[in-house]
């Protein structure tokens, strides 16, 4: 393997790779050696007209871009020498030569590169006197996007993007030389499932999201590494958190499994924590027919009083568990555990499926139905079956994809059940059938892990605590399973302890546990992982 | 406030039989023949937008639209081209450019005098068209006609060594 | 149409003759024997090894070694082959290419025969720029009588090698001239040009190895071919073989084109062939190459055209288009002319080159305003020195050269206008 030299320091790379690419191989770019840059981007094709990655290579007389400049074995680069600064200073005085004053009303602020790379490689002030040039502003590019032309530092990353990731194409550049703008096409708006990853890679503020538009200043926003829960990708997101309170996801990168993009629908999944829906108290159905608030302990001793008393008169067997796709490895590694403490191995996993296309969206629309089934959920036929024939008496259900009209449809089959007991973060119909009725957490509110179409078991951190009261489902079940007497479950919920049992005792998952993953996760035993990217 | 894009229809969907569309069927021929002698058939683009703009006078949005269609390219690919070359015009033109080079050597000799002057007799700015739809008239770069300075191009003819009376002459015979 | 040279030699002495745009006419005068002779008797190592041995320097402006660049394309290869002749002549005070295609149109196709032969190329792309539309119509005309008469297409002249020629229009872009812009342009796209490596010859028109040269640097290959390099040596200098058609502009007695051995003096050209200056004034100023070279002052006029001359008073050769201006130039309003060219032209890709042409140009109008300072002057030549150098291709390069050019040697010119709030040369042309 080639072997190049930065700035002193030996570094071996593979062959093939441009000196960014290399760089960016070794997780050093901008991370030890700094090569800034607009236009390159790891995921998409090289430009190379922004000028900024200049560097100097020993034996050429020009400075090279480094996007563009192939690693040979016994290069020599300077990336901090005075040829190389006044090249950089050169490049950040002519951008900010027309790009206008914004930066008090830009939502770029605070994450932009040009204030970065201005403060870090530019010139301490402007020497231009001229007007600079007028363009639009506040351009509706579709339903997603707008655009201010005259922010847009033209490094077409987004032109590229759309050709090349989603391959619709919608941006353009129009006219020539300084009277250049990015635009659409009248009539055809930019409104792809990725459309708002452009505003991501945009370095300025040309072009941002109508929703996150003015509604905080990033510097306020803690990045909490989390994961995406809408379909089975698993895509790698930072959830921006001020004030307890959750205002975006941005993709974050992982090169195996969503490099560095997010479909919008997962993007705008934020929104599910804090619908008006949300379960805000434990119920109990009362003598009077109807559901009464009531406190936890009351609630888990009418739950386990209620699931004793069927096990007695008809045998554990007759009770049944529906996990849920949306929970995590541990909310139903616990639940497993509490269905074969109580002697029954009925346990099922409804997920419901939609559309998937060829970049990131996955068919099933919950982030952990492979986690279900490698914990031992298998697919709802029989236990419905079941259910249906009279086999069943008592249920346990987490969430409610079970009414999805690919299984239950509707409350018929459940409202003939003894005992229903319901584990979920937002208002159904089940609480009709159900008897006792626990409200539980988003993903963005606990920790855990989650796994992935591939296999891959990430993990997530709690990034908000809910303002009502809400519980981890593992957490629920763990009571649970104490109020029902059963062997292992004692103490306080430590959902580090039960990822560790988990670890420990269901072989797919070994070696892999909440404490031990790093951000990129890892492959469940016997999973092939994604593949090459 | 966020300003709307125009309200306009996608674009109808491929159907059998011919579209009445902006593009005649006689260019639209000329177009294919065109397209044969490229490897690869985007390389007529630029000889199908003069075809185009020789009979339709400019390059409008419909013809993008169609234009884009026949060559398989995205609209906005194609709008991108047409709006980087000088001589693709988006909007409606005069029926006759007169186009005056005031780059150096004409310059030297006289040009933007003469440019003015024009714009006098014909009551508009350079980049302007006429009330009657006659004229449109601007400026344009070297035409390579340097030694015959002043010069000017009117639709596709130079004409050479002007003086301020001949060019009037020329203008007011355009029909 | 254009007044045929002045001054002839072997390139443009038929030119008063309108049969020599025709076949019969060119034939008459020996033409097409050298395609002829190149196709049947001479293999492809040996045409590329005499142009090279020649010192055929590219006529479109970077004066690069034409056998050296023929001798890049893949020699095997499954990949069709290309040429590429730049005929998008757009290079202010150059106007030479317009007439080898309106006189000489067979000359030019014979050269391209002898190319393709060489490089193994089955199709050659003229890019003619949009506006030569009579150009274009004569290169056609021309094209169509030598399919019908065999001399391109299938089996040309009965040799068994098939060629064809394809007129592609340029639409008004003058970095279209770039030899990748033009490419770019050719494959329907906005004519950016391109990173290289890699370079035509490995990725070229539609991606396959091509050659692009330019429509004299054609011309000549002919006349080298028929009848040798050493004879094409008997031109011109040492380095620069050959001879070359000068236009002369601006403000002569005598403007026009001039076909001159590589290596004449300055002088000679403007005054004993272009006539001198009209009215007895004195010469000013003298840009030799086209607009994007820089200028020269009246006291190196002695200089003799070439490159290794030139480039010694930090000027090039460029096209030949020489641009004489007298004593009554503001060369403030000539850096005003020229910026905004520039600004006009360039694509817009990189930074510096799109930034940098709208900063200088407007500085240069600002300061012919009067409304100028001493620090404007400075920065303008700081400017032009950050523009250069670093980009994807030399345009930036010669944008910035000519502000470059008129700030070394009329510095004052710029000086005055700040000091006097004017242009303090009142019988200057006019803006």
């Amino acid at each position: 393997m080639p072997i190049i030299t930065v700035d002193g320091v030996e570094y071996e790379v593979a062959a093939g790779r441009t000196l960014l690419q290399a760089l960016d191989d070794l997780g050093v770019l901008m991370n030890g050696v700094d090569i800034p840059h607009y236009c390159w981007h790891p995921k998409l094709s090289v430009d190379g007209s922004c000028r900024l990655c200049q560097v100097e290579v020993e034996g050429i007389p020009k400075l090279q871009i480094a996007c563009d400049t192939p690693v040979k074995d016994g290069m020599v680069i300077h990336t901090k020498n005075d040829r190389v600064k006044r090249a950089r200073e050169g490049v950040m005085e002519l951008l900010l030569v027309n790009h206008p004053l914004d930066c008090p009303i830009c939502d770029q602020a605070g994450e932009c590169k040009l204030q970065d790379y201005a403060y870090a490689y530019g010139v301490p002030h402007s020497r231009t006197k001229e007007p600079r040039r007028a363009a639009k502003k506040r351009v509706d590019l579709g339903p997603t996007i707008v655009l201010d032309q005259e922010r847009c530092i033209l490094c077409r990353r987004c032109v590229r993007f759309c050709r090349e990731v989603p391959g619709t194409g919608e941006l353009g550049t129009f006219g020539r030389g300084d009277r250049t703008v990015l635009d659409t096409f009248p009539g055809i708006a930019l409104d792809n499932d990725y459309s708002m990853n452009v505003a991501d890679i945009c370095p300025v503020g040309a072009l941002t999201t109508k929703d996150f538009r003015f509604k905080i200043r990033t510097w306020f926003l803690d990045e909490i590494p989390g994961v995406c829960t809408g379909c089975a990708n698993g895509c790698n997101i930072f959830i921006g958190v001020a004030n307890n309170k959750v205002y975006r996801y941005v993709p974050r990168r992982n090169d195996a499994v969503n490099q560095t993009w997010m479909c919008d629908a997962g993007r705008m999944s934020y929104k599910e924590i804090e619908t008006a829906d949300r379960l805000t108290g434990v119920s109990v159905r009362g003598p009077s027919g109807a559901l009464e608030p009531a406190p936890l302990s009351t609630g888990i001793r009418v739950a386990a009083e209620r699931l004793r008393r069927v096990a007695d008169a008809k045998g554990a067997s007759v009770i049944v568990g529906f996990g849920s796709a949306h929970a995590t490895n541990e909310d139903l590694f616990t639940l497993r555990r509490l269905l074969s403490g109580l002697g029954t191995e009925a346990a099922a996993v409804p997920v419901v499926t939609g559309k998937a296309d060829a970049l990131l969206v996955k068919a099933e629309k919950a982030a952990n139905g492979s986690g279900a089934r490698a914990l031992g959920f298998a697919e709802p036929g029989r236990v419905i079956e079941r259910i249906r024939g009279g086999g069943a008496d008592a249920a346990i259900v987490l969430g409610h994809d079970l009414l999805d009209a690919s299984f239950l449809g509707d409350t018929a089959d459940l409202a003939r059940l003894d005992t229903v007991i319901l584990l979920d973060s937002r208002r159904s119909d089940l609480e009709r059938v159900a008897h006792v009725v626990f409200p539980t957490r988003h993903a963005a509110e606990k920790s855990g892990t989650l796994t992935n179409h591939a296999g891959r078991v990430q993990r997530i951190l709690q990034a908000v605590e809910p303002r009502f009261e809400s519980y981890a489902d593992g957490e629920v079940l763990h009571r649970l399973g104490i109020a029902l007497g059963l062997a292992g479950f004692e103490g306080d919920y430590d959902v580090r302890a039960v990822s560790r049992e988990m670890a420990r005792s269901v072989p797919a998952f070994a070696g892999i546990d909440l404490g031990s993953l790093g951000g990129e996760g890892a492959v469940l035993a016997g999973s092939k992982g994604e593949g090459e990217r | 406030m966020v300003s709307r894009q125009s309200d306009h229809s996608q674009g109808s969907e491929r159907s059998g039989e011919e579209r009445p569309g902006r593009i005649s069927r006689e260019t639209r021929a000329k177009i294919e023949a065109e397209m044969v002698k490229f490897p690869v058939k985007r390389g007529a683009l630029l000889n199908a937008l003069h075809l185009v703009q020789s009979e339709t006078g400019y390059i409008s949005q419909e013809t993008i639209e169609e234009l884009a269609e026949l060559f398989e390219i995205h609209p906005a690919d194609l709008r991108g081209v047409v709006s980087f070359y000088n001589m693709f015009h988006e909007h409606p033109q005069g029926r006759h450019h007169a186009h005056v080079c005031t780059n150096l050597s004409c310059s030297l000799r006289g040009a933007r005098a003469l440019l003015r002057e024009l714009e006098g007799h014909l009551g508009v700015r350079s980049g302007e068209t006429t009330a009657d739809q006659r004229i449109t008239l601007a400026h344009e770069e070297c035409l390579g006609a340097c030694a015959y300075a002043p010069v000017m191009r009117v639709d596709e003819t130079y004409h050479e060594d002007l003086d301020l009376e001949r060019a009037k002459k020329l203008l007011d015979e355009l029909e | 149409m254009l007044k045929v040279p002045y001054v002839t030699n072997y390139l443009t002495e038929h030119f008063a003759d309108d049969s020599f745009a025709t076949v019969a006419g060119y034939v008459a005068r020996g033409g097409y024997a050298a395609a002829r002779k190149a196709i049947t008797q001479m293999s492809p190592d040996e045409i590329i090894g005499t142009l090279k041995g020649s010192g055929l320097q590219g006529r479109g402006g970077a004066g690069f070694n034409a056998g050296l660049k023929w001798s890049f394309m893949p020699k095997q290869t499954d990949l069709p082959k290309f040429l590429v002749c730049n005929a998008d002549e757009s290079e202010p005070g150059s106007f030479k290419d317009r007439i080898l295609i309106e006189r000489g149109p067979h000359q030019l196709i014979e050269g391209l025969l002898i190319g393709a032969w060489a490089t193994g190329s089955e199709k050659t792309f003229i890019y003619i720029r949009g506006e030569y539309a009579y150009p274009a119509e004569c290169m056609q005309a021309a094209i169509d009588e030598a399919y019908q008469k065999g001399y391109l297409g299938k089996d040309v002249m009965g040799t068994g090698f098939s060629h064809d020629v394809v007129v592609q229009r340029g639409a008004g872009a003058y970095i279209c001239g770039e030899e990748t812009g033009l490419l770019e342009s050719l494959e329907g796209k906005r004519g950016q040009p391109r990173k290289k490596p890699p370079f035509p010859a490995q990725y070229g028109a539609f991606g396959m190895p091509s050659t692009v040269n330019n429509v004299e640097t054609f011309s000549h290959v002919p006349h080298i071919i028929g009848k040798g390099a050493d004879w094409f040596r008997q031109f011109g200098t040492e380095k620069s073989p050959g001879t070359t058609i000068f236009g002369v502009s601006g403000h002569v007695v005598r403007p026009g084109l001039f076909e001159l051995p590589l290596g004449t003096k300055l002088e000679e050209i403007i005054f004993e062939h272009a006539r001198g200056v009209p009215g007895g004034r004195k010469v000013k100023g003298v840009i030799p190459g086209g607009v994007s070279m820089p200028i020269l002052p009246a006291g190196m006029l002695d200089v003799p055209m070439a490159n290794e001359f030139l480039r010694e008073r930090k000027t090039m050769l460029g096209t030949g288009g020489i641009v004489v201006m007298d004593e009554t130039t503001c060369m403030v309003r000539v850096a005003c002319v020229i910026s905004y060219f520039f600004r006009d032209e360039s694509c817009g890709q990189c930074t510096q080159c799109r930034e940098g042409t709208g900063w200088m140009n407007k500085i240069v109008e600002r300061i012919e305003r009067g409304a100028g300072s001493e620090e404007d002057i400075e920065v303008l030549g700081d400017i032009a020195g950050k523009v250069e150098g670093a980009t994807i291709c030399a345009f930036a390069d010669a944008a910035s050269w000519p502000i470059q050019g008129l700030l070394r040697h009329f510095r004052s010119d710029f000086e005055q206008h700040v000091k006097l709030g004017k242009c303090p040369f009142p019988e200057s042309f006019e803006l």
